[in-house]
């Protein structure tokens, strides 16, 4: 036993240490009540009635062992441990548990909104998917922001930022306490919504979120306008695990702002099968442009006065080694969303125009840009160098462009087109009545041609309103004074009915498909026979 | 130190559903709401319910009127709310009311003369001007006949 060895060391200074324990304690007596208690205890407790206490010293104490038990007070969380000591008193001693820290390494709240990050999120949905199956009781939902980056990009990052808080606001008032918001990058979020009504629950609160989010904001002198797609995963059946899930919500998420933003979707198989087809089809398109497996064709053009090609356009065509030929509707898409557009686009002009340079000086040829060209600097200087390498006079080049190339600022397109227009180079519009139609984009520019499409050509006879789309777009080329080439023509009916219309040109399966460049030369002497 | 006065005008269609008595009683909170919390924000303004819109003006230190209009926004009691004008003022328009109200009492389809007749109301065809004059006009009236 510990003897108090000095003598001085008066009761008084024995308790002012008590007072400076850095946990609290007390002696009970045997009729319950408070003997002693530091100041740290008396601290805690509210001397000498409180109610935690006595409930404690009812359900805890007695007994020689250590019994604990945890007890909260407002926001902190203590344990509570009592034993028994000489005389029938009890020893209740209070700790103040340690707030588990989290390592500063791992960063679990983001800075600017305070939200918790994608690390929290990864847990939660870890914990909710522990348990049963059936009583995963939540949906995932992923936000994207529409127009976000637009706001950063011409406010600033300040502003966008403050924009962002309000955001994350109005989120905030649409769930409840339960749910968990996440903030998973810079204009994304997901939601943890809480809730057995699924997938009502999920969709009331989908439409709450378009509606409130999209909403009118002011930030500072601004008024703005953005909005928000979203995509739902519902858990077994989108997925089991955190991963799979939120690559479910990631897929409905892609999809809903496929269909034009501003809505949401639910998850569905379908999106994965489609996803997977789209993700070989890319990887095989890399590999295709690496291989060189592209090969380009011609289809003739003819000029209806004298009977005489007068030209071919260049058609990309895809020799895939398992499933043949694909055609430009099926891969361009792809390729200019992966940015490949440009890089086969080049090697399209490139090809073309080499081989069109050994074909007689009196036939043209066509090779369409796409959108994304005009977007990407260098396609002047791409037209120059395809020219100069295959020694092709300028006048017999024409680019075909489509209206949504005008669609994108206009005055930097212009003044690419009147570049390429200085070279001598030819700009025909493709597909016109397809798109937006606009006389003012005919205008806009000195066109040497218009292309009618095909849709239109096909239903001619039958279809009084192609007949009349057709009709127009012929009158307009006859009063600006350019040629019009219809495409798609496979009868000779059609054929005589567009003579009939004042029709210049012809292209289509009446005259040939698409060749390859070595039937060229018979097929010219077939035709001009 | 005088603040500077900001305005807002803006439009939305009305989502309260069932009866008229029902929208009434609603309205009725909204300006009880409006004029309590109005008054301790400095916030003055007309509010005009008119065949299934409302149309608001608020106007006020611009914090103020940020904050009120930012709630405003998060009711779900309308919808499809469009701003037609912010920014800052000279003076207040509506400096003695904290809410003022145009609506129930007086011939709903008169209020934005020929304009609603030709057009069945629809006040996302009318200017922030027209909302915003037509609105002090008939606040103005109001008053008049109230006082004489
Ligand atoms: C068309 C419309 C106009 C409103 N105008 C105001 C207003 O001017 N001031 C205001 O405080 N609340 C206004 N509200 C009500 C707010 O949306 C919100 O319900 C209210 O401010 C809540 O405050 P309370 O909790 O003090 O009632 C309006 C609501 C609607 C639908």
């Amino acid at each position: 036993m510990l003897q108090i060895l000095e003598p001085d060391l008066s009761q008084t200074v024995i308790l002012e240490a008590c007072d400076l324990l850095p946990g609290g304690f007390a002696i009970i007596e045997r009729n319950g009540a408070v003997g002693y208690a530091n100041s740290p205890f008396r601290s805690i407790f509210d001397m000498p009635d409180d109610p935690d206490l006595k409930l404690l010293l009812e359900n805890v104490c007695g007994g020689d062992e250590t019994l604990s038990s945890k007890l909260r007070r407002g926001e902190r969380d203590f344990t509570v441990s009592c034993r028994g000591v000489s005389d029938g008193r009890t020893l209740v001693m209070v700790a103040e548990t340690a707030v588990v820290t989290v390592p500063a390494a791992v960063e679990r709240r983001d800075g600017l909104t305070g939200l918790p990050n994608r690390v929290v999120l990864n847990d939660q949905l870890t914990e909710a998917l522990r348990g049963p199956a059936n009583e995963a009781e939540f949906a995932l939902l992923l936000l994207d922001l529409d127009r976000f980056k637009t706001v950063n990009d011409t406010l600033g990052h300040p502003i966008g930022d403050k924009l962002l808080c309000h955001v994350v606001d109005r989120i905030r008032s649409c769930v409840r306490d339960t749910d968990l918001i996440a903030r998973l990058g810079g204009d994304e979020f997901a939601i943890l919504q809480r809730s057995p009504k699924q997938p009502e629950a999920a969709r009331a609160l989908a439409r709450r979120l378009v509606d409130l989010v999209g909403r009118t904001y002011i930030v500072d002198d601004h008024l703005l306008n953005i909005g928000v797609s979203i995509g739902i995963a519902l858990p077994p059946a989108d997925g089991a695990d955190p991963d799979r899930l939120l690559k479910s919500a990631d897929l409905a998420l892609y999809r809903a702002k496929e269909e034009g933003r501003g809505r949401h979707r639910f998850f569905e198989q379908e999106m994965d099968a489609r996803a997977q087809a789209r993700r070989a089809l890319e990887l095989d398109l890399r590999r295709a442009f690496a291989l060189r497996q592209f090969e380009v064709h011609y289809q003739p053009q003819m000029k209806l006065a004298d009977r005489r090609v007068v030209g071919f356009e260049a058609l990309a065509r895809w020799r895939h080694p398992e499933r043949g030929m694909i055609s430009p509707a099926a891969f361009i898409p792809i390729a200019e969303e992966i940015g490949l557009i440009s890089q086969i686009g080049e090697w399209v002009l490139q090809t073309a125009c080499r081989e069109a340079a050994g074909w007689p000086d009196d036939i043209s040829i066509a090779v369409n840009l796409s959108p994304v060209q005009f977007s990407s600097p260098g396609l002047v200087t791409m037209v120059i160098a395809a020219l100069r390498q295959s020694g092709l006079a300028p006048e017999r080049l024409e680019l075909e462009i489509t209206e949504s190339v005008l669609l994108q600022e206009t005055a930097a397109t212009l003044t690419i087109l009147h570049q390429l227009r200085a070279l001598g180079v030819r700009i025909a519009m493709d597909d016109f009545g397809t798109g937006y139609s606009s006389l003012g984009y005919l205008r806009s520019f000195p066109f040497d041609k218009v292309k009618i499409d095909q849709s239109f050509v096909r239903e001619m006879p039958s279809d009084g309103d192609s007949n009349a789309i057709v009709r127009a777009i012929i009158g307009l080329g006859v009063s600006l004074g350019i040629s019009t080439t219809a495409e798609g023509v496979e009868t000779q009916e059609q054929l005589d009915r567009l003579r009939a219309e004042g029709c210049t040109d012809i292209q289509g399966y009446l005259l040939s498909r698409p060749i390859p460049a070595s039937g060229v030369g018979d097929l010219l002497l077939q035709l001009h026979s | 130190m005088t603040t500077e006065i900001h305005r807002i005008v803006y439009f939305s269609r009305n989502a309260i559903p069932g009866s008229e008595e029902t929208i009434a009683a609603e309205i009725r909170q909204i300006l009880e709401s409006s004029r309590r919390n109005n008054t301790k924000a400095d916030v003055t303004g007309a509010l005009m319910f008119n065949a299934g819109c409302f149309a608001q003006v608020l106007e006020g230190p611009q914090s103020a009127v940020t904050r009120t209009f930012e709630r405003i926004q998060r009711d779900p009691r309308h919808g499809e709310v469009l701003v037609l004008d912010y920014g800052a003022k000279s003076e207040r328009a509506f400096a003695n009311w904290s809410m003022s109200f145009v609506g129930r009492d007086l011939r709903e389809k008169d209020l934005f003369g020929a304009i609603s007749s030709e057009t069945g109301f629809d006040a996302s065809r009318l200017s922030a001007e027209v909302i915003f004059t037509t609105l002090h006009r008939l606040v103005v009236e109001e008053e008049k006949s109230a006082v004489g």
